[in-house]
Parts: C-alpha cells; structure tokens; sequence
C-alpha cells in the first residue's frame, strides 16, 4: 500500500500525527484503532479518487486525523455543476461504530433543501442509519447523489430559526428524516 | 476539538442536546456495568434476578436439570452478534471440522457481498479482520483466556460484531424477494438491511436469527424465557427442525424480553471437546408441550 512515494510521504505524516497530539482517557466503548482504519480511508481516495472528490491540501498537510477536509466539485448535470465545496469530517474515538460529523464549510454553502445554511446536513446516515462498512469516500457519494437529485435550489423551511437555536454539532440535533425524495 | 462542549444556557431552545446526552449518559453506564462479554456464571444466577417472579422462577427451575451456565453479555443492542460469535469462537477451539467448514464458507460469503455492491473497501477490513480470528482460533494461535480477552476489547469485539451483521444484510438481500413477506408496511429489504441490520446497537429480532444462520450454517437454538403461561421456557431451533431435532444446535442462547446471553447445555462447556452432542438434549415436542 506504500508504494507510491508522494503518498508513503504523506503516510508517514498522518502517522506522525497519532504519537505527537495528547490523548484523552480512554472510555470503555471507545475504538483504539480508528486513527488506523481512517488512514486506510484516505489512502484509498487519494490512490483512486471518486469524480469530483479529492482530500484538501490542508489535510495532507496537517497532521490531525480527528479533522479532515474534502472538495467536493458540484456534479456534472446537476444544479451544482461547476461549484466549489468543501466538506468538513470530525471523528471520535468510536469511529467507524459511530459516524463522523459531516458538514459543508467554507463561503458556498449548497443552497439545498436539506442542507441549511450553516454548513447541516439532513441525511440520515450521517446518525442514525451510519453503518461501520461506511467510509468517507461513501457519505461523499451520498451527498453528492443528494445534490443531484435536486430540483429545485431553496433551503430547508425552516432554517432560519434552526440556524439560530442549533447545536454547532449536527450530531447534537435528533433528525426527522420525513422527506426522503429530494 | 470543542465541539462535546456542554449544551449553551438557552437550552431550553434545544431539548435535542439534553436528550441524546442523556442517551450517551446511559450507553456509558452500561458499558461501566456490564463487560461485553462475562464469565461463566451458574444457571441458577437467574434466580436472584427473578425471585419475585414465581412465573420466570418455575422456567429456570426447569432449565436447569438442562442448563449448566450462563454467560452474559452487554446489553447494547449487539447482543445477539456479539453472543453467537463468541460462543463459536469458543467452540471453534476445539472443533477442527468447523474450522474447516467456515474457512471455506466464508470466502463464497465475502463474494456475494460484493456482488451485492457492498462497499468492497470496508468490507474487506472486516472480512479480513474476521478471517484471521477464524484462523488464530481454527489453529490454535489462540486459547480460551485471550478469545475472552479479545471479545471484552471494543473496537475488536465490535469489528466481529459488524462482518456478522453485514453476513445478514447479505443473507436478507440476496433473498430480498422470500424476505419481503416478513417487512412491516412498504419498507423493503434493503432498507430494512439500512436501517435495522448494518448499523450498530439496533436489536435483533427473529428474522435477522434466521437470515444469520442460514448464510453461516451455524445451527442455533434459542431458549425464550418470558412471560408466555407454559411452566417450560419455549425454545426455537434455526434452521427450523419441525418435531425432528434430529442433530443438537451448535450454539444456545437465552432470551429474555430485549436480550441475549449465551447459554451451555449440561455437561457441554467449552471446556468439553467436541462432544457437544453428547449433551442432555429435550426434544422439541417435549419442551414445548
């Protein structure tokens, strides 16, 4: 898996980042192997990235795996076509038992209507439908299959008052997921 | 990261917060109270919980001239998976045919997952992770004490908990069409599979005992002790036997409402070799009379 130069580079320094930051306790449901099995994940997108995904500079360049940063290309067809975004991966220490939180960053913001303005995404398997054969490279096919099916560009009804009253955690907020066609 | 910082003071704006805290407050004391895996405890260990239950007490009664111990597991939703495959690590200590069985079952299994389109990437994690217990254990790279140890360990005890719950998505998917009669409302198998079977600490029901044992070929009996009026606790066998029970199932488990715990017959602890089938077996039409 080392194999190719550029990549045992980056390797090295994503492995680097395990032994250099501080770690908490260590709970009794936690995963002591997540750090290892993320590596794995981003070392299969970057040797073969999916359309319109790729790691972010920063990311490969930073040596925190607790955080990682995606570009996702608006896909081709779509309402998005030709846009910018960025994704944003927070692990615990119970990944892959427990899903990542994901949420767009950065200036654009797909105007969505399950994405709110904030960066919160509606789907539900960023929570309670996450399974451990689920990876980075999945939920960023899923989000990007999301803005495809897209028809219409408006945001949630009701992301103003949720943007105002939500947990900056969209993990802390128990979603309805009433509206699985768009 | 700051983001576990405590819910801001308008919380009443946010019941959501309170809520899965409170959700994670229990997962925590589960885990702090219950190892994921227990030691062998005598049957008769039931009786201090149920003393005031003169309907339970008569079932463990009856148990035990059939039951010799108990081994309990946590009660986090994995409980099923995490007994069976514990209990046939253990038996795979000293059963060399089943090794074999296994070893050759298990990469058929692996391809029809992919042929499902199940994430190969992730699925090979845990199919190999899988595999090579089958084969520490199979050959005795592994004793009872570390198989112990290795299943009180999350992240690998929940690694083997999870390839057994993508074998029964695999199971449910690959028979979508004979599945489908047993799916609540317009649900379909693949959602069921989505929503109920892959992800982790979702509880397991009949179906998911059924589709599990058909794509292992682990053959399985489940002693429910619940409030039914019978004085003998009903058991199930999987693959379903009708009145035969001709062959004595692998692996036994205990029910109780919302939980599974592993149970060994008389005289077929782990420690027995593989003469599990010397065991005191009831016949189906007796226990169920």
């Amino acid at each position: 898996m080392n194999d190719h130069p550029r990549l045992t580079a980056v390797f090295a320094r994503l492995s680097f980042g395990r032994t250099s930051g501080k770690k908490p306790a260590r709970k009794a449901t936690d995963n002591p192997k997540w750090e290892k099995r993320l590596q794995k994940e981003l070392m299969a997108i970057m040797k073969d990235p999916p359309d319109g995904i790729t790691v972010s500079q920063d990311t490969l360049e930073g040596s925190d795996l607790s955080q990682i940063c995606v570009n996702m290309t608006g896909p081709s067809g779509t309402l998005y076509e030709g846009e910018a975004f960025m994704l944003r991966f927070k692990f615990g220490p119970k990944y892959p038992f427990d899903s990542p939180e994901v949420v767009f960053t950065g200036e654009n913001i797909p105007v969505h209507p399950h994405i709110y303005s904030n960066g919160h995404i509606c789907l539900s398997i960023l929570t309670e439908d996450w399974s451990p054969a689920m990876s980075v490279q999945s939920v960023c096919l899923s989000i990007a299959s999301m803005l495809s099916s897209c028809k219409e560009k408006k945001r949630p009804p009701d992301n103003s008052f949720y943007v105002k009253t939500c947990h900056k955690n969209p993990k802390k907020t128990r979603w309805w997921y009433h509206d699985e066609d768009v | 990261m700051s983001s576990e910082s405590p819910p801001p003071a308008a919380s009443g704006d946010n019941q959501d917060e309170l809520i899965l805290a409170q959700k994670e407050a229990i997962a925590q004391d589960i885990a702090s109270n219950a190892s994921l895996v227990g030691n062998l405890e005598p049957v008769y260990s039931l009786e201090r919980e149920f003393s005031h239950d003169a309907v339970f007490m008569t079932k463990i009664g009856n148990l035990k001239g059939r039951y010799a111990e108990l081994r309990r597991t946590r009660p986090d939703g994995n409980c099923f998976f995490r007994a069976v495959a514990y209990r046939y690590f253990e038996l795979l200590l000293h059963r060399p045919d089943e090794y074999e069985r296994i070893k050759a079952l298990l990469p058929r299994a692996k391809a029809q997952m992919i042929e499902l389109g199940m994430p190969t990437f992730t699925l090979e994690d845990f199919y190999d992770n899988f595999m090579d217990h089958v084969d520490r254990v199979g050959q005795a790279h592994m004793d009872a004490q570390q198989l112990f140890e290795t299943f009180n360990e999350p992240g690998q005890s929940d690694y083997l908990v999870v390839f057994l719950r993508l074998l029964t998505s695999m199971q449910l998917q690959r028979n979508a069409e004979f599945y489908q009669n047993f799916m609540e409302g317009d649900k379909t198998v693949a959602e069921f599979c989505a929503t109920e079977v892959e992800p982790m600490y979702n509880e397991s029901d009949h179906i998911h005992i059924t589709a599990l044992t058909e794509a292992t070929g682990i053959s399985l009996r489940v002693i429910y002790l619940d409030r039914g009026s019978q004085t003998e606790a009903s058991l199930h066998d999987f693959p379903d036997q009708g009145e035969s029970a001709a062959t004595t199932p692998l692996v036994h488990l205990l029910y109780r409402p919302g939980h599974y715990d592993v149970i060994y017959p008389v005289k077929s602890t782990s420690e027995s070799g593989p003469a599990t089938s010397n065991a005191t077996v009831t016949t189906t039409a007796e226990l169920s009379s």
